[in-house]
């Protein structure tokens, strides 16, 4: 499809009623029609309706800087500035010589302030996520084969002011900077600018490149909606090796560094790497099982092992069915699933009856399997935290605890002899995004499923009326990492406490923890001299197993208005429940 | 490949029908300079054609369309 075609499309498109929205604003310095509805168009098919704001033709300074502009009506929850290099510069783009060196530094770094200062200016009026591109570098210089000589050149210069906003954006959870020099790498500078359209309409990207461009930005679209896939589910044969090694044999798959094993090699190296980055992996595979798990084991060039696997269905059952179950047992939802087979039937059919599954369609040739894996925007977060580094080790600490679960008579002297230790933590700079991920993550143990970015976290520790805790939990086998948030509006004058938010993540469920965090909760409550909390459950797909949680603790249920059910706990009335934890309470 | 007329409709959103040789940004609501961009960029593709900048700048109506098409010997698809 090309940019016309996305804008034709996307007058179609009308919202319902299970769709999220969010506001996109475009900002910039030239031509960018078309970029809105494509991006419309994309946010669609992930039941996402988005509404857009774009500033005047090359009116983005004047919206920024002006706090009652219709940028900040609109209340963007991102905004993508787009700045061209040869507008931005100006004359200086074709007269970039007629300053000597010490001009050309003090310009440079003029032109940084000015992004600088617009970039100062949204983040002090706004909590939407910026994302800023670099400037493109231009691939001509009067200088020739000079021009890497110069002093401070026109491309070094530019390098330079790139630099200076990356920097700029690496302590700032909220700005982000694309590429657009990478960018440009991978679909050519040719490709990039179209002459004709430039001159006729200042588009400064051609109509191709747009379109491209907003593939790129459903990156931030994808962790800014807590689209973010986990888990990666693959096929075997012909997918993680070349041939069938029922029929073929361990020693005549293809799968090693040469020639058409290479493909293959380079794939799983690429699975890897997203599994040191904290994606999940499982496999669903029609094979004999001892066939198979021969290779996993033995194969000299299997970089992918058993212990990289957090759930394995081999089998000759239906996909399908394997794929709920490894849903199951990740205690994940399946759209979270992303499933990878190079069977196009396979796929076709996990499409139509899992379509929350996101189904990537392998190219035919395995050589290009690696780049399949490059050109995914659905992994991206925010922010890496030390939970998804240490995700894989945490499944693999898992498959011990199940080993002695299944080796302890019951479940009380199961989770005795774990030794859960809970560390409760007041939210704050260190543990912020952890805490900002796991409200948007959360989907079953969460009470009212409010979705959280870091800086609104922020926002509602510096307002001073909220009171936000997070939980550590370790046990005899490892470290489960931060797991638990709790988020209470405190109504201190009115004498009662609201629950915002309550959640524990699906790693810790089934432990009790919950009650000792509420216990904890409502100790604080009775030393503030508080007399009521106020709780809800806000029920949605997916949280039944927390429905109850308020009940069980002794909170009382009020009334019930669009399913929403709101509870109060009278202070001295609460349930106790057994607690296996010990509880250790950190004042920083 | 579609017809110009076919092509002409899909962009600017107009039933085929009440296309004419007069049709122009005057009398067609969605023909504004973006999206004559938008309809420089298809008829490209479509046709397999490179217009030039004055090409583009000249064209007043879909009739000039036409002709220019036929200018780069363009014969099929583009009458009825």
């Amino acid at each position: 499809m090309e940019l016309s075609d996305y804008i034709i499309e996307s007058r179609k498109l009308a919202k319902n009623s299970s769709m999220r929205d969010v506001r996109i604003a475009f900002l910039s310095n030239f031509t960018i029609n078309g970029i809105a509805e494509t991006m419309k168009f994309l946010c669609f098919k992930y039941k996402v309706y988005a509404e857009s704001y774009i500033s005047q033709y090359n009116q983005y300074a004047q919206d920024i800087l002006n706090k009652s502009s219709g940028l900040y009506h609109f209340k963007p929850d991102i905004i993508f500035i787009l700045l061209d290099i040869e507008n931005f510069f100006g004359d200086y783009y074709y007269f970039y010589y007629r300053m000597d060196n010490q001009q050309r530094g003090d310009f440079i770094q003029k032109k940084f302030d000015e992004i600088r200062e617009l970039i100062k200016f949204l983040k002090k009026n706004t909590n939407a996520k910026i994302i800023v591109n670099t400037l493109l570098i231009p691939n001509y210089s009067s200088r020739g084969i000079l021009e890497n000589k110069q002093d401070l050149g026109i491309r070094g210069g530019i390098y330079n002011l790139n630099n200076m906003l990356e920097s700029l954006s690496v302590d700032s959870p909220q700005l982000f900077v694309f590429d657009m020099n990478s960018f440009c790498s991978k679909v050519g500078y040719e490709f990039m600018r179209d002459k004709k359209m430039d001159y006729l309409g200042d588009m400064k990207i051609s109509p191709s490149a747009l379109v491209k461009i907003s593939f790129e930005y459903m990156g931030y679209i994808i962790p800014l909606m807590s689209m973010t896939k986990k888990c990666i589910v693959l096929d075997l044969d012909n997918t993680l090796w070349g041939g069938i090694v029922g029929e073929e044999g361990i020693e005549n798959i293809k799968l090693g560094p040469e020639k058409e094993g290479k493909p293959f090699l380079d794939f799983q190296k690429r699975l890897l790497e997203l599994f040191e980055k904290g994606i999940i992996l499982a496999v669903n595979s029609k094979n004999n099982y001892e066939d198979a798990l021969e290779v996993i084991r033995n194969h000299k060039y299997m970089i992918l092992k058993e212990h990289h696997f957090a759930s394995m269905k081999i089998n000759w059952r239906d996909k399908v069915t394997n794929m709920k179950e490894i849903a199951e047992d990740l205690n994940i939802g399946v759209d979270s699933l992303v499933y990878i087979d190079d069977d196009k039937t396979n796929r076709e059919l996990m499409k139509n009856i899992l379509p929350e599954v996101f189904v990537l369609d392998l190219p035919e040739d395995p050589c290009l399997y690696p780049s399949a894996i490059e050109s995914l925007t659905i992994f991206n977060l925010f922010n890496i935290t030390d939970e998804d580094l240490n995700r894989g080790k945490m499944y693999a600490d898992q498959n011990r605890r199940e080993q002695f679960r299944a080796e302890t008579t019951d479940i009380e002297s199961f989770l005795k002899q774990l030794e859960i230790k809970v560390d409760i933590i007041q939210a704050n700079k260190m543990t912020i995004p952890r805490v900002a991920q796991l409200t948007q993550k959360t989907n079953q143990f969460n009470l009212t499923t409010r979705r959280y970015q870091e800086e609104d976290i922020r926002s509602l520790l510096e307002s001073g009326k909220h009171i936000i805790k997070c939980i550590n939990v370790r046990d005899r086998f490892g470290d489960y990492g931060l797991t638990g948030v709790v988020i209470i509006t405190k109504c201190d004058n009115g004498g009662y406490w609201d629950i915002d938010t309550f959640l524990l993540s699906c790693r810790i469920l089934g432990k009790n923890i919950e009650f000792s965090l509420m216990q904890n909760i409502i100790d604080d409550a009775r030393r503030a001299g508080i007399k009521k909390i106020f709780g809800r459950f806000i029920p949605t797909k997916k949280n039944k197993p927390a429905e109850c949680f308020l009940e069980e603790c002794g909170f009382l249920l009020d009334k019930e208005e669009n399913e929403e059910k709101c509870y109060t706990l009278n202070i001295g009335e609460e349930k106790k429940n057994n607690s296996y934890a010990e509880v250790i309470e950190w004042k920083l | 490949m579609e017809t110009l007329k076919e092509l002409f409709a899909r962009v600017l959103d107009i039933d085929k029908n009440d296309i004419n040789d007069n049709s122009s940004p005057n009398n067609v609501a969605l023909w504004d300079s973006f999206n004559g961009l938008m309809l420089v960029s298809e008829l490209e593709k479509n046709f397999d054609v490179r217009f030039s900048m004055n090409e583009v700048m000249m064209v007043k109506n879909f009739k000039d369309i036409k002709e220019t098409l036929k200018k780069h010997s363009i014969t099929e698809g583009i009458e009825g």
